[in-house]
């Protein structure tokens, strides 16, 4: 796994993200607030200042004229000893007295009274806060406009922007803090459970299988449910395994006995006429025996869920056509009545060929076994199908599904493997078909049917 | 402000219009490394000169060049060329605020400049080192014929009531022709609403208006004044000293202060030797040279004793009103306010001028 792959990162890192985010927004936020109120509560100076200094503007000599308050420009610095600058224009933007021929606002005037105007400027390599007044003069005939503009450095203004937002920062700083270390308590908490999964399952022998028990949240315990089936489906597993061993090794051991009862007996002659018996009757045991572990093999192999063997496309009724020509011979010989009845067109599927053919010497052969007199081949193309008919006793509904499983006799005391349905029920799962069990169609016998799914294209 | 009326205001402030002198302290060849430090100052070399031997004293390697000259000059020199001078001296203090306010100064930083009181220094930009009262000079035929007088209230008292008796024998600065006389008026018409009931019984009292410190001490000195109003109390108290007839008063009620102010610019050519010069005028040892060897009025406050702020604050206590180093200082220079105020006062101090002859 990378080292970046972690639940415990991809919390931290999707929560502390947007949270230094969100953080980084409130600084700057803070930061512009601090900054707005400093100039708003400044601003009231260039306000009073440049007020002061109107009511002392005004008409004399035929030309405006100030006697200027020093209180103004005193007011206009504070602790901060801020630079001060001071102009009078008239209405036509002449300069008529001052310390700085400040730049003029091109911003319009107000509705009403005098329009206050505040901006920052760049005033000779320094940068300034500047009041505009317009204002104009309360004679009784002259109404002579005017201007009065004041200004000084900022000093003062980012002293106070410093001090709100140092006071703001240490209540944000405290803040993330305090989220930062609640985030990683809340991530360490919520993931213990998992820890907790996670040390029971290597903390478990690693032979039992038995189901896992233990508290845990909603999240985790639909995990530890599904963990639990699986074990469940895997004890399910194991049982039938040892079963089957069980029962191949039983169905092995007895043919066995039986030869090695017969040699035994075939020793204690001398006649060769008895050993010949003896020996033909081990040939068609040891024949027997030998089926039998070709079809506990074939069984294990096709049981193998890691077993994927490639899939070739087929026709069903080629496929009973020749399964019919193999035994057709031996069908004979017993006077059984061997037939096939193909549909009018190909029956394509995606199968495999020697596994398919396995099923129907599997069902002709027990077919035959069980007393069938007449077996019929069928195949069908739409849905697709191939199905064996037989007109023996038939299997009651009630243990259909019974006969599937391997060892499992129809009849007892049979001379069948028991394994022919367990191996075609194989096959077709293998082939993604269902395996049906009916009744024949005369209301007796048998018929086992391998309906595939529709051909895909 | 438009420049020819900064010149004539300048012109005005001559307080002792002398020609242009220069000292010139050599470095010596023995000390390392020699560093150059020029001085433009308007400061008298009498009050001039014990500075700088002890700062010479003190750091032998400065080559120090010291150039005295009238405010005038030195605000003129200044602007021509901001970066000729490490060192700016002047006791013309509107314009020495407006040149820092300008941006025209740079700061010092250093330990001493940081320990000066706040009210006597600007920004760490302009440092205030001395403390100059402006007193009046009374002599004793006055105070035998007509008592003490102590206070500005006593001097109103006076001229009401000897106004025809005095006629012609008060002397006090033009405000029309004197710039310190004028920021004088200033500063005093700011305290108080009955300085103009001053002005206007000094022009009833016909009052003789000179230009500069030096006329009126010299009036005086020969007895053609018998108190002068408004002089500069470091000029005075050489004349007392020389001529007992004469009387320095504090006025105890309220007493101007005025303070000469020093700042390096912002150009310095040599910025480490001016911050050296100004850390030493700053320093103890510097301000005790002003207070024992001359009568600027040293301003340091671990210091006491005779020619101290301290010493001159016991002795007249809270009526002492040094000129604030402020943006107000900027009025002084307005144009339209100058006239104002000199209207007012030629309107106050005629007033009540009986009719000549």
């Amino acid at each position: 796994m990378k080292r970046g792959d972690s639940l415990y990162r991809r919390l931290l890192a999707w929560l502390l993200l947007p949270l230094l985010a969100l953080g980084g927004l409130m600084v700057f936020q803070a930061w512009v607030d601090a900054r707005h109120t400093a100039d708003r509560a400044f601003d009231r100076l260039l306000e009073a200042a440049s007020l002061a200094i109107a009511e002392q503007v005004q008409w004399q000599d035929d030309r405006l004229w100030l006697d200027l308050p020093p209180a103004a420009l005193d007011m206009l610095a504070t602790d901060a000893e801020e630079r001060v600058f001071y102009s009078l224009v008239d209405r036509d933007g002449r300069f008529i007295t001052g310390n700085a021929e400040l730049p003029g606002d091109e911003r319009g005037d107000s509705e009403s009274g005098d329009t206050l105007l505040y901006r920052n400027v760049e005033w000779q390599g320094m940068t300034l806060r500047q009041g505009v007044r317009r204002s104009r003069l309360e004679d009784w005939r002259l109404r002579e406009r005017f201007e009065i503009r004041v200004a000084h450095s900022r000093e003062g203004r980012d002293a106070l922007t410093h001090e709100l937002l140092r006071a703001n920062l240490a209540y944000i700083l405290a803040m993330a803090l305090v989220a930062v270390v609640v985030l990683l308590v809340a991530i360490r908490s919520a993931l213990r459970p998992l820890t907790r999964l996670r040390r029971a399952i290597r903390a478990r022998d690693p032979r039992t299988l038995a189901p896992l028990d233990l508290p845990l949240p909603r999240e985790l315990a639909e995990l530890r449910e599904t963990l639990n089936e699986l074990l469940a489906r895997m004890r399910r597993v194991r049982a039938n395994q040892e079963r089957f061993i069980g029962d191949a090794s039983h169905q092995l051991r007895t043919p066995l006995a039986g030869l090695s009862a017969r040699a035994e007996l075939a020793l204690r002659h001398d006649d060769p006429a008895r050993w010949r018996d003896a020996l033909s009757a081990m040939q068609a045991t040891s024949a027997r025996t030998a089926r039998l572990a070709m079809q506990l093999l074939s069984l294990t192999r096709l049981d193998n869920p890691e077993y994927r063997p490639e899939l070739t496309p087929l026709d069903l009724n080629d496929l009973a056509r020749q399964a019919v020509r193999d035994h057709w011979a031996g069908c004979h010989r017993q006077g059984i009545d061997l037939g096939v009845e193909c549909a009018s067109r190909p029956v394509r599927i995606q199968g495999i060929d020697w596994q398919l053919q396995e099923a129907l010497n599997n069902l002709i052969d027990n077919a035959c076994r069980y007393g069938g007199r007449r077996i019929t081949l069928r195949t069908h193309a739409r849905p697709p199908f191939l199905e064996v008919e037989d007109d023996g006793p038939g299997i009651p509904e009630s243990r259909r599904l019974l006969v599937l499983r391997p060892f499992h006799r129809g009849e007892e005391g049979g001379e069948g493997s028991g394994l022919g349905l367990a191996i075609v029920d194989s096959i077709a799962r293998a082939h993604g078909a269902r395996l049906e069990l009916t009744q024949g169609t005369d209301g007796q016998g048998l018929i086992v049917r391998l309906r595939f799914g529709e051909e895909s294209p | 402000m438009t420049r020819p009326l900064l010149w004539l205001l300048l012109g005005l402030w001559s307080l002792a219009a002398t020609a242009e002198e220069t000292l010139h302290y050599p470095a010596d060849p023995e000390a390392e490394p020699a560093q150059p430090l020029i001085i433009h100052a308007a400061l008298d070399l009498p009050h001039a000169r014990p500075l700088l031997e002890a700062f010479h004293r003190h750091h032998p390697n400065i080559e120090l060049t010291y150039r005295n000259l009238t405010t005038l000059e030195l605000h003129q020199h200044f602007l021509d060329a901001p970066d000729a001078a490490d060192v700016v001296l002047s006791s013309a203090m509107p314009w020495q605020y407006h040149l820092a306010n300008d941006g025209h100064a740079q700061p010092l930083e250093s330990d001493v400049a940081r320990r000066w009181p706040a009210w006597a220094q600007w920004r760490g930009e302009l440092f205030a080192f001395t403390f100059e009262p402006i007193v009046m000079v009374v002599h004793r035929d006055l105070i035998e014929r007509f008592g003490e007088v102590r206070s500005h209230g006593d001097l109103l008292e006076l001229l009401s009531d000897h106004a025809d008796a005095l006629a012609g024998r008060i002397v006090t600065y033009d405000p029309v022709r004197s710039g310190a006389g004028y920021t004088y008026a200033i500063e005093e018409s700011r305290l108080s609403p009955r300085y103009w009931d001053l002005v206007s019984s000094l022009g009833r009292a016909r009052t003789v208006l000179t230009g500069t410190t030096g006329e009126m001490l010299s009036g005086l000195e020969e007895g053609r004044y018998l108190l002068g109003y408004n002089l500069l109390g470091s000029y005075v108290r050489d004349a007392v000293a020389n001529h007992p007839q004469l009387v320095m008063v504090v006025p105890d009620d309220y007493a101007l202060v005025t303070q000469r102010l020093a700042f390096i610019p912002r150009l310095a050519p040599h910025p480490e030797s001016a911050a050296l010069f100004m850390d030493y005028l700053l320093s103890e040892a510097g301000q005790r040279v002003i207070a024992e060897q001359t009568h600027l009025g040293a301003m340091h406050p671990a210091l006491s004793g005779p020619g101290t702020a301290g010493a001159l604050r016991d002795e007249v206590g809270d009526a002492l009103r040094p000129i604030a180093i402020g943006p107000g200082l900027l009025a002084t220079l307005d144009r339209l306010k100058r006239e104002a105020l000199l209207a007012r006062w030629r309107r106050e101090f005629q007033r009540e001028v009986p009719a000549l002859r």
